[in-house]
């Protein structure tokens, strides 16, 4: 217990110290107290039956889940990694704690800023509470409680991946990815095959149940953002809180057994190759590769620029095996979205299954451009190369294209994959094609714009994982923070306001082009598109004067 | 081998940031096909120094020139002159050897086919053939100095400037630096080395250059900058046997002013004094001992070592630091 507490000392006490955690506590207990006063009553009608109240709780559970996600994952995963790489876990490992000691230490330290974070909304929760309709047991503490273990599962994510990676680049892209495949992603299958009572649907439903979702729209008593019955046929919390609680007791048996020194007993790369290979090695890797990524390389072919064919390389997923599975991934998801698009027509139109698939690609694009894009620069800076780079005679345009092309290519495969599913829409209902086509404009104008808001933070850090942090709190702010006042379109926002600051989003502009729901009332096209066009323009600029003040002498 | 057509030129060169003066008036000259040992304690201005010769940094005041080329004014000019290998790697994540120098060589504009056979020949030169297929971040600390050598030598550079080559390296890995070093050299490549090592200096530099406090102290060979900076000398008088070596002794030191040391070595029949004394009274004093009857078989001076003349230059610059403190505080 000693060993515990000595950890949890210096661990939280490290983390109280940061500037940033101040900021990030400060930002949540603002955002937090914002979405109560723009729920805070205008008239002098008294709301006897604690409907605001209710409304008020739930928008900020809504805050701290949304909250929770982005910020927790950053600090367990990259802890680890820093002990790694600056070797202060063989001083631990070599001391008299035990491994569960080190480990127990730091996801207590974690759950005190947790428990930081989570009070930073209370006196917002308090506001609702004082306006009537909620129970201070069976509501407040229960949300609390519940959002205690979402949280604690993302500190075990966390751990658990930075047992894995080597960098915190890499600790932070996927810790970020779990969650969202853990939290998010699971709630995407049901409401893409909505209802039915195939093993398949079935399947889904359970599935469903994993991520917290489900849980807490019925601990708030929300009707499931599907519109499916399923909360009427399965308690949603248990099933999740039997889950987190398997998943916890794994993960930290799991993480525990991997502190240790093999964790940096890693022996160096001996450079195989298989060009050094026998005849059949050779054959057989080249049928079971395509391109095999240990044949020696022939060299940058000429024309192309360099610090593209770099990028690639240097990249996890960048060498050819990888993009060529990625093509095929995208192949198989855009079959699954084709499915879903002609399956959702059936049941709810074209129009919701298209609104679907805009979310989950933005989605994807906002949970993979930071990943590509912020640590374009940052990372050459941190690590030492931005100077060698310099010393070239390559100019920052050269430069800054190279990097911008090996992201650009990435994501257009990403954005190919659902044209299958956007056919399919035009092939139901045809009068859509002109809609689908501007959906696509709004899409690649998402893209774009989400590359160089990341590219323009990775110039101004001087760390991978700040760039990276930064560039997904700005993007979740562009394309998450803008629904929030689309959320609350009749009261207190007035429909031009809602309007201006939804035409900020492309991924709303697509939502409108497909005449979703809630968006059809806005007039968001081709204004939309002009402030993505001239930001992305500003942001090149930006990017550009950034990129030569760090290639000129200091 | 040295010409005499200097490659490197700084005249007055100074860098402020803010109040702080990182280099003072700085002023050196290099010929061709020099090793130049660039030493100085930690924050002398060294890579300052090193930052405006390879166009990373621009000079408050003050010009550098290398091959005649404005280190500021000529940059895409100097680049192509100079191949820099800082402190710092430069890593990136899974990349080869070869991948990584075939990018810099790309980055340098070398077409393909001539990249390939520099790569060879770079790898070669470095004695890294065997590590071509490792990925970059997975070698050891010695095995990337050679890959950083390799890379700054890929589009044939007059000036090689490194900083800190042999810093971490193991004694083998250090003898191998040396040899490459020196061989590079012979190729008629200019150097300059910075390295807190100093008997690894000593024995490739030709030429020396101390800078302590932004100011450069001394420079020259060996002999010349030890002298500049060395305020006593030492002289070992070797006598024929030690018969009276005590006596002999004594009759030094009263010839001797009194802040000199001298030591009396019996079984070697020798006597080494530290002294201030000019070559005048060193002459009077090897005068007095042949005309006592002393039988001496030599009378050198024994050259001073770096080591000795840094520590001199870094306690110069920390006298001259408490000094300006001082005024400013009485100010």
């Amino acid at each position: 217990m000693n060993g515990v507490m000595v950890i949890l000392g210096r661990e939280l006490l490290a983390m109280l110290r940061s500037a940033r955690v101040l900021g990030i506590l400060l930002a949540v207990a603002i955002a937090s107290s914002v979405l109560v006063l723009l729920k805070w009553p205008s008239t002098s009608i008294t709301d006897l039956d604690g409907t605001r109240g209710r409304d008020v709780f739930r928008w900020v559970t809504w805050a701290m889940f949304t909250a929770a996600v982005l910020v927790v994952p950053v600090f367990p995963s990259t802890l680890l990694v820093r002990e790694v790489r600056r070797r202060t876990l063989e001083l631990l490992l070599n001391s008299p704690l035990s491994r569960s000691s080190i480990y127990f230490g730091k996801v207590l330290a974690m759950l005190g800023f947790v428990v930081l974070l989570l009070a930073s909304t209370i006196p917002a929760v308090a506001c609702g509470y004082l306006m009537g309709g909620l129970s201070l047991q069976e509501d407040i503490a229960r949300m609390y409680g519940m959002m205690l273990v979402i949280c604690l599962q993302l500190i075990v994510i966390g751990l658990l991946v930075g047992t894995w990676t080597r960098s915190t680049e890499s600790a932070l892209r996927w810790s970020y990815g779990v969650t969202f495949f853990l939290m998010i992603v699971p709630w995407f299958p049901d409401a893409l095959f909505p209802g039915g009572t195939s093993p398949l649907a079935r399947g889904l439903q359970v599935l469903k149940l994993i991520s917290p979702i489900p849980a807490i729209l019925q601990m708030l008593n929300q009707n499931s953002l599907s519109g499916t019955g399923l909360m009427e046929s399965r308690d949603a919390v248990v099933w999740y809180l039997s889950f987190a609680g398997a998943f916890l007791t794994v993960g930290t048996l799991t993480c525990i057994s991997r502190l240790s020194h093999a964790l940096l007993d890693q022996s160096r790369s001996q450079g195989y190759i298989t060009d050094d290979q026998d005849g059949w090695v050779r054959a057989s890797r080249r049928i079971l590769y395509l391109v095999d990524p240990q044949k020696r390389s022939k060299g940058i072919p000429p024309l192309v620029n360099p610090v593209m064919v770099k990028e690639f390389q240097c990249r996890q997923f960048g060498r050819m095996h990888w993009l060529l599975r990625l093509v095929a991934g995208c192949a198989v998801l855009s079959l699954l979205l084709t499915l879903a698009s002609a399956r959702g027509s059936e049941t709810r139109g074209v129009e919701y299954t298209g609104a679907l698939i805009i979310v989950l690609q933005v989605s994807l694009i906002v949970l993979l451009t930071p990943g590509l894009a912020a640590g374009m620069i940052a990372g050459e800076i941190e690590g030492g190369s931005w100077n060698l780079l310099r010393a070239t005679p390559m100019g920052p345009g050269r430069i800054l294209f190279g990097k911008l092309t090996s992201v650009i290519i990435t994501l257009a495969l990403l954005l190919c994959a659902t044209l299958p599913g956007y056919a399919v829409i035009m092939f139901i209902k045809p009068i859509l094609k002109p809609q689908v086509q501007q959906v696509l404009v709004c899409l690649t104008a998402s893209a774009i714009l989400s590359m160089l808001i990341s590219a323009v933070t990775s110039s101004f850090c001087r760390a991978t994982a700040i760039a990276t942090t930064v560039a997904y709190g700005v993007l979740i702010s562009l394309f998450g923070g803008t629904l929030l006042v689309w959320v609350n379109r009749n009261a207190p926002f007035g429909h031009d306001l809602v309007e201006n600051v939804l035409r900020l989003n492309p991924m709303a502009a697509a939502l409108n082009a497909i005449e979703a729901d809630g968006f059809t009332d806005y007039n968001l096209l081709p204004s939309a598109w002009w402030i993505a066009g001239v930001s992305s323009v500003l942001l090149l600029v930006l990017l550009y004067s950034r990129t030569l003040v760090l290639t000129r002498p200091d | 081998m040295t010409t005499a057509s200097p490659v490197v030129e700084i005249r007055d060169l100074s860098k402020h940031y803010g109040e702080f003066v990182a280099l003072d008036k700085l002023s050196l000259s290099l010929n061709r096909g020099s090793i130049l040992g660039f030493i100085g304690p930690n924050g002398a201005g060294k890579t300052t120094t090193i930052r405006i010769l390879v166009g990373l940094s621009r000079p408050t005041s003050g010009s550098a020139t290398i091959g005649g080329a404005d280190c500021v004014r000529d940059i895409a000019k100097v680049r192509r002159l100079v191949g820099y290998m800082p402190d710092k790697f430069g890593s990136y994540d899974n990349m080869r050897v070869r991948e990584y120098l075939d990018f810099f060589g790309a980055a340098f504009g070398i077409t393909r086919s001539v990249r390939r056979k520099r790569i060879d020949e770079v790898l070669e030169l470095t004695n890294a053939v065997w590590m071509q297929d490792r990925y970059v971040e997975s070698l050891s600390h010695g095995m990337q100095q050679r890959v950083g050598i390799a890379r700054t030598l890929l589009h044939e550079p007059e000036v090689l400037i490194l900083d800190e080559p042999a810093n971490g390296l193991d004694p083998e890995a250090r003898i191998e630096m040396r040899e490459i070093l020196l061989r590079l050299a012979g190729e008629g490549r200019t150097l300059i080395v910075t390295s807190h090592i100093l008997p690894e200096l000593s024995r490739i530099c030709d030429q020396v250059a101390i800078v302590a406090g932004g100011r450069l102290r001394a420079m020259g060979s060996l002999p010349e900058v030890t002298r500049q900076l060395s305020q006593r000398r030492t002289i070992e008088v070797q006598l024929l046997n030690a018969t009276g070596i005590e006596a002999t002794g004594n009759l030094i030191r009263g010839l001797l002013s009194e802040d000199s040391d001298v030591t009396v070595s019996e079984t070697e029949a020798t006597i080494r004094c530290r002294t201030s004394a000019d070559d005048e009274k060193l002459g009077e004093i090897l005068k007095s001992l042949v005309t006592s009857g002393v039988p001496v078989g030599q009378f050198r001076e024994i050259a001073g070592d770096l080591e000795e003349a840094f520590v001199t230059a870094a306690r110069e610059a920390e006298a001259e630091r408490l000094t300006a403190g001082a005024q400013e505080v009485s100010r």
